[in-house]
């Protein structure tokens, strides 16, 4: 790799693992080296939403595979932790402090009137069960989907409105109040993960750290799967999968593999987004949120390491600015930003340095002395 | 180059007025003689007056009802003039009218005229039974309905009367049934059983919660209960039947506004192989057209563009001239919406052929500015569009309630599809379109003229779109967030039908809407959406390539 990538990692690394949790936990406040818990919180969810990019790029940019359904498994990756900090909420949610709540039901459960906790929410109380449901789920939802898609050849455009539909049926169903997972209210107000208290500054700096550490992992697996024999044969996926299977490769079971993987790298930044963003609900599974996700990887760098990591940081720090300065126009920038990234800029931020250096290139070209008028033609 | 049979125009005016077609009211008696009744009735007061008033309803006068109406809640007035003389008036819209020649006057002084409860009992009686003598079959059906449901047997002798005159087969169900439903309470148990038989026979729903109380009561005879049962499952099995035929109605109806949205995505998706994600803003720009037209022939709008405020005066036009606001609304709402095709087109899609994906992307990203500059002009709020009259009220064909505009929706559907047929096959336009999907490359080689022929194309979807669209305004809501809600089934439908194929978008929009309604009707709406969704996926899963997949030799097909 080349070595300004790779110093830009080790910096960034190092950057966000050690320097900012440090300027956080022993800047002094007001000063500008301190970092405040809010902006360790917001740090935190944008590397969330990079790891998602993540998983959308190595979907989209390398495997040629646009899927709209990585959201979704995001969102279920977060439900699983949330059902867990929902049960462990316990004595202190609203209706037990009430009197209301004998058996420490979670709160919209005693609001829509269950007499008992559900099957299903029972196993969840364990944290370590609910973790591996964390994993699990999404990649059980991404096999089956998977399988079914790869077997019949279905690629390009279909597959992503396909994927589109999984995501809208998975919405709808979720916001149904009797789904038992917390309708269009979600699941919410959550007070304790294994025993630390999540509205402490130093559990969301341990938190942000988590994530961190994620993140780089992440992009370490990336780069070393790109790097064996089977990157190569999901890059050659991107460029022309016909060729691919004539050269006698099961091209069905590398897709599958890497979109369970992707699932469950999206799972995984759910399950960390939950505890610090607090909430979890069925607006996080629309394909809005899934086409966001696409609009930081376009305009980040498809195709590249680092890029949808840029764009996400880039684009959810503009939305911030944006929707409390200009917050009529927010989807307007949005949107424009997007066309101008698909036309202009299809390489994105990650690609902008080389791009300037084709255009510096042409425009010396151009500029270029013409050939003496003598020279014979040879 | 365009050739359209000749009797197409004389077909589209045919479906127009089909669909407007009313029952002919005959004038109402508001003439002379029935003021001199009335006026004798108010004022005479002597032995004959209940009569007097209960005669009243022979006439089956609205005015006649009105001012009885007026009269028992105490809004009837006698002025004394100087002379002596009283005129009796009422009120009307604030002014004060003459009950003699119903003119308007300004009186002296106003003392009500006094009821006693002897006129008032008439008066009950005889509002009672104007309308069962009203002129409009309907509003006679419907009086009689009412009077049959208080189950009470003195009005039998009025029903009876009426059923040896009623001529009008609708009625004289309506008549049959309120005679058995009074009947029901009869003492004599021949009679009671008979009415209860008939009422299975007719098979009469509205007297479905009778019959059940009867079977469980125990006052009835075990005959009678019997009876009752067996009527009741009569009636029952009718229920099915109806409420099948109105599901199967309201999905071919649903069915139809998606047939309109799909076909315009079917042809720039399957003809132009552009996905385009801002197809849904493009039937929100056809049903906002709908809106402002509507306003235009009304009294004016006021927008809000970027702060300042952008004022359309309105023509104020009133009557049927207002009415006819729709009729310009439809080419309106399709010219609006491909326009904005064509600009699209040619700004941003134009450079995106080869790349789907893409496509995909970028005109999501304008289906997101689009949204927002809907929300900034118009408002995020819901615009109010109303039906014209003409497309209000509803068909009813034994029980199944079939609403004009949605007959409206489903024949210009079929007349939209026919048409887009007919382009397709018999325009040279539709030669170059259908020679483009095949082979790009080569047709362009042939002297086509691609670049042309991919914005028409463009404009000829979008603006399917925004007819779809302006036909949405009268079934449902009109905000800036409508585009959303239709897009995921418009490609689910271009989808399963096989792309690049009228017939399959047709026949996946009706089976769409059908199931979709049938779902919901059995289920509640968001499951049944749920589940649709759920089964078309599985659908698409086993057959990729829709239900008339395109045979193609090229592997990338």
């Amino acid at each position: 790799m080349r070595k300004p990538e790779s110093l830009i990692m080790i910096l960034g690394a190092l950057l966000l693992l050690v320097v900012l949790p440090l300027l956080n936990a022993y800047g002094t406040p007001g000063s500008t080296f301190h970092v405040t818990d809010y902006n360790i919180n917001l740090w935190g969810k944008y590397l969330c939403y990079g790891i998602l990019a993540i998983s959308v790029n190595l979907l989209w940019g390398y495997t040629g595979l646009l899927s709209l359904a990585q959201c979704l498994f995001f969102s279920l990756g977060g439900y699983a932790l949330g059902m867990h900090l929902m049960l462990k909420i316990g004595k202190l949610g609203q209706y037990y402090k009430a009197g209301n709540n004998p058996l420490e039901l979670p709160d919209f459960m005693v609001f829509l009137g269950y007499p008992e906790l559900p099957l299903h929410w029972i196993p969840f109380s364990s944290f370590w069960f609910s973790l591996l449901m964390v994993f699990l789920i999404p990649g059980l939802v991404a096999f089956l989907f998977g399988w079914a898609a790869f077997r019949s050849r279905i690629k390009g455009v279909y597959f992503s409105i396909l994927t589109q539909a999984l995501t809208y049926a998975a919405s709808l169903l979720f916001f149904q109040n009797k789904f038992t997972f917390g309708g269009n209210n979600g699941l919410t107000d959550f007070k304790t993960l294994l025993g630390a208290d999540l509205n402490a500054p130093d559990v969301r700096r341990n938190l942000y750290i988590a994530t961190v550490l994620l993140l780089i992992a992440v992009v370490a697996l990336v780069k070393w799967l790109l790097g064996t024999k089977f990157g190569k044969v999901q890059k050659a996926i991107r460029d022309s999968e016909n060729r691919v299977l004539f050269s006698g490769y099961a091209t069905t079971s590398f897709k599958l593999f890497i979109f369970v993987l992707c699932a469950i790298i999206a799972g995984a930044a759910g399950a960390l987004y939950v505890p610090q963003v607090g909430i979890i609900n069925p607006s996080e599974m629309t394909t809005d949120k899934s086409l966001e996700a696409v609009v930081w990887v376009a305009i980040g760098g498809r195709g590249t390491l680092l890029g949808p990591v840029y764009g996400a940081i880039f684009v959810n720090a503009l939305k911030s600015w944006a929707t409390t300065a200009y917050p009529d126009y927010w989807y307007i920038i949005l949107g424009g930003l997007f066309v101008l990234a698909v036309l202009f800029a299809p390489n994105g931020i990650a690609g902008l340095p080389q791009q300037i250096r084709d255009i510096a290139a042409w425009i010396k070209r151009r500029n270029a002395p013409e050939p003496a008028a003598d020279a014979t033609p040879a | 180059m365009l050739r359209l049979p000749a009797f197409l125009p004389s077909l589209f005016w045919l479906l127009f007025i089909s669909a407007s077609l009313r029952p002919f009211l005959p004038a109402q008696e508001t003439g002379a003689e029935l003021r001199k009744q009335l006026v004798e009735a108010v004022s005479i007061d002597d032995d004959e007056q209940p009569a007097r008033i209960e005669a009243l309803a022979g006439t089956g006068s609205d005015l006649a009802a009105k001012v009885l109406a007026a009269w028992r809640g105490g809004e009837l007035f006698k002025d004394k003039a100087a002379d002596g003389t009283g005129t009796l008036f009422y009120k009307e819209a604030g002014a004060a009218i003459r009950l003699d020649n119903g003119e308007a006057f300004t009186p002296t002084e106003a003392k009500e005229v006094e009821t006693s409860s002897k006129i008032r009992k008439a008066i009950k009686n005889a509002t009672d039974l104007i309308a069962v003598a009203a002129p409009d079959p309907k509003a006679r059906a419907d009086a009689i309905g009412k009077l049959g449901m208080t189950q009470n047997a003195d009005y039998l002798p009025v029903l009876l009367a009426r059923q040896a005159k009623e001529s009008e087969a609708s009625v004289r169900k309506a008549l049959e049934e309120a005679i058995a439903i009074i009947q029901l309470t009869d003492e004599d148990d021949a009679v009671c059983l008979a009415a209860i038989r008939k009422l299975g026979e007719l098979p009469s729903m509205p007297s479905t919660d009778l019959l059940k109380a009867m079977t469980t009561s125990e006052d009835e005879s075990d005959a009678a209960k019997a009876e009752a049962a067996k009527s009741l499952r009569l009636i029952e099995a009718y229920a099915k039947k109806v409420a099948f035929a109105q599901t199967l109605f309201s999905g071919l109806s649903a069915g139809s506004v998606l047939l309109v949205v799909a076909l315009g995505l079917a042809i720039t998706f399957g003809l132009m192989g552009v996905i385009n994600m801002a197809h849904g803003e493009m039937m929100v720009v056809g049903a906002y057209t709908t809106y402002l037209i509507q306003n235009i022939f009304g009294s004016g709008v006021t927008l809000s563009m970027f702060g300042h405020g952008l004022r359309i005066p309105g023509m104020n036009l009133t009557g049927s001239a207002y009415q006819s606001y729709f009729i310009f609304a439809i080419p309106a709402a399709f010219l609006m919406a491909a326009l904005v095709g064509i600009a699209l087109e040619r700004g941003v899609i134009r450079f995106l052929y080869k790349r789907p994906l893409e496509s995909l992307l970028a005109t999501w990203g304008i289906s997101l500015v689009l949204q927002q500059l809907f929300r900034l002009i118009f408002g995020s709020n819901n615009v109010q569009v109303s039906s014209p009259t003409w497309l209000s009220g509803s068909f009813v064909i034994s029980d199944v309630a079939m609403g004009y505009n949605r007959v409206f929706v489903i024949s210009f559907a079929m007349a939209i599809v026919f048409l887009t047929w007919l382009l397709l096959t018999r325009t040279s336009l539709g030669l170059f379109i259908r020679a483009v999907m095949q082979n790009r490359m080569m047709a362009s080689c042939m002297g086509v003229r691609t670049e042309r022929v991919n914005m028409m194309t463009f404009g000829f979807g979008s603006g399917l779109a925004g007819l779809g669209g302006a036909f949405l305004s009268q079934l449902g809501n009109v905000g800036p967030g409508l585009g959303q809600t239709y897009i995921v089934d418009s490609f689910m439908t271009v989808v399963v039908g096989g792309v690049g194929n009228l017939i399959g978008t047709v026949c996946s929009a009706i089976g769409i809407g059908t199931v979709d309604q049938t779902l919901q009707a059995n289920t509640d709406p968001s499951m049944g959406k749920v589940i649709t969704l759920g089964s078309i996926i599985l659908f698409l899963l086993w057959r990729p390539g829709g239900l008339f997949p395109t045979r193609t030799r090229s592997l990338e097909g």
